[in-house]
């Protein structure tokens, strides 16, 4: 291991994670080391602040976790219509957003880049900058949302139901409701994307204006290092809310409709009519 | 005529292209997300507090212009 004090060789750009060394024939990559320290640290974190709760707001670090948790936990309430459904999903929803908040952040520790290598591979790199981890995090997350939107709503074939603005039979709603079933299974890649791609790229910028900067790198990086740990915070709470949106929405139509009476709904020789105009309780504005 | 003897290097004016089209339109859609919003809160004060919402729309549309910066890398 070298420590190199300043770049000489330009900005080291890395969209991917590399191989640092083998175990037992399986590959460790360099995100992967550093994630599961990471992940380590927030457990014990963790664990630390729920011990140290108490009926009192705490302060210090322990208040802004037990901040954070009630802010998760407003945003879920909000956005169901029936709160009590929402509730059974906050802990899932609370673990996501600090440990993308925690993994996000590790990129401004200045262990990260070429300084700490390995045979020229830098040994630490960001967790969630690496599209693996952010894809099998996204396809963890849409799972628990098909999954519990079958369970809410009571049923495969009510939950696909959802999908059909008007009847199913009706070749154009059929079609535009395979469409809108196409466009649901996106949603992975979107929210995995959207993570990866904003802390991968926020990694370049600090290193290519660090490398700007040359002997006052810490200078020239240090407004990108702020807009970073906005940026971070921001994502964290975007794929939060993003998937309890889609949970929400999945949850909240499929009790409106349960409250209609199917089968007139299902008549084929009325007009198909839009969701808004049939239903009077369009589910007004959730937040 | 002169005979252009050096070898123009074209993927720098690739990248250059990419990444200057490619924050067009994400610059444009954040504006109008930014100035429809402060027009709502100035027609009605109490909608300020939807700040978060209009966050996620920046995230969505920012994401096409991410996928430009990204795409810069793989072209050699």
């Amino acid at each position: 291991m070298i420590v190199k004090l300043f770049a000489s060789s330009g900005p080291s750009v890395q969209v991917a994670s590399q191989q640092v060394f083998t175990f037992h024939g399986v590959g460790i990559t360099n995100s992967e080391l550093y994630g599961w320290g990471v992940i380590l640290v927030v457990i014990c974190l963790l664990i630390w602040a729920a011990r140290k709760t108490k009926i009192m707001p705490g302060k210090g670090f322990v208040g802004l976790i037990e901040e954070g948790v009630s802010f998760v936990m407003q945003m879920v309430e909000n956005a169901f219509s029936r709160p009590e459904v929402g509730r059974k999903y906050v802990p899932f929803f609370v673990t996501l957003f600090f440990f993308i908040l925690f993994n996000n952040w590790s990129e401004l520790m200045p262990v990260i880049g070429q300084a700490f290598n390995h045979g020229g591979t830098p040994l630490f790199r960001p967790w969630t900058a690496d599209l693996n981890a952010t894809f099998a995090m996204g396809i963890v997350t849409m799972g628990l949302v098909y999954y519990a939107s079958v369970k809410e709503s009571g049923g495969l074939k009510i939950y696909l139901r959802h999908f059909f603005v008007g009847s199913p039979k009706n070749p154009l709603y059929f079609v535009i409701g395979l469409l809108e079933m196409f466009t649901d299974l996106t949603r992975v890649i979107s929210l995995s994307l959207r993570l990866y791609l904003n802390i991968t790229i926020g990694m370049i910028v600090i290193d290519v204006f660090g490398y700007l900067g040359h002997y006052i790198a810490p200078v020239s990086a240090l407004p990108f290092f702020l807009i970073e740990i906005f940026i971070g915070a921001l994502q964290a709470y975007i794929f939060t809310i993003l998937s309890v949106m889609y949970l929400a929405v999945a949850v909240n139509h499929a009790h409106d409709h349960n409250d209609l009476s199917h089968e007139e709904y299902l008549t084929e020789d009325k007009v198909p009519e839009t969701i808004g105009a049939e239903s009077g309780s369009l589910s007004t504005g959730n937040a | 005529m002169i005979a252009v003897t050096e070898a123009i290097n074209t993927a720098i004016i690739g990248k250059g292209l990419m990444i200057g089209g490619g924050f067009i339109g994400p610059g444009i859609g954040i504006g109008l997300i930014g100035g429809n919003y402060l027009q709502a809160v100035g027609r009605n004060p109490e909608a300020a507090k939807f700040l978060g919402q209009a966050l996620i729309f920046v995230a969505i549309v920012e994401l096409f212009g991410l996928l430009a910066f990204a795409s810069i890398f793989i072209v050699k």
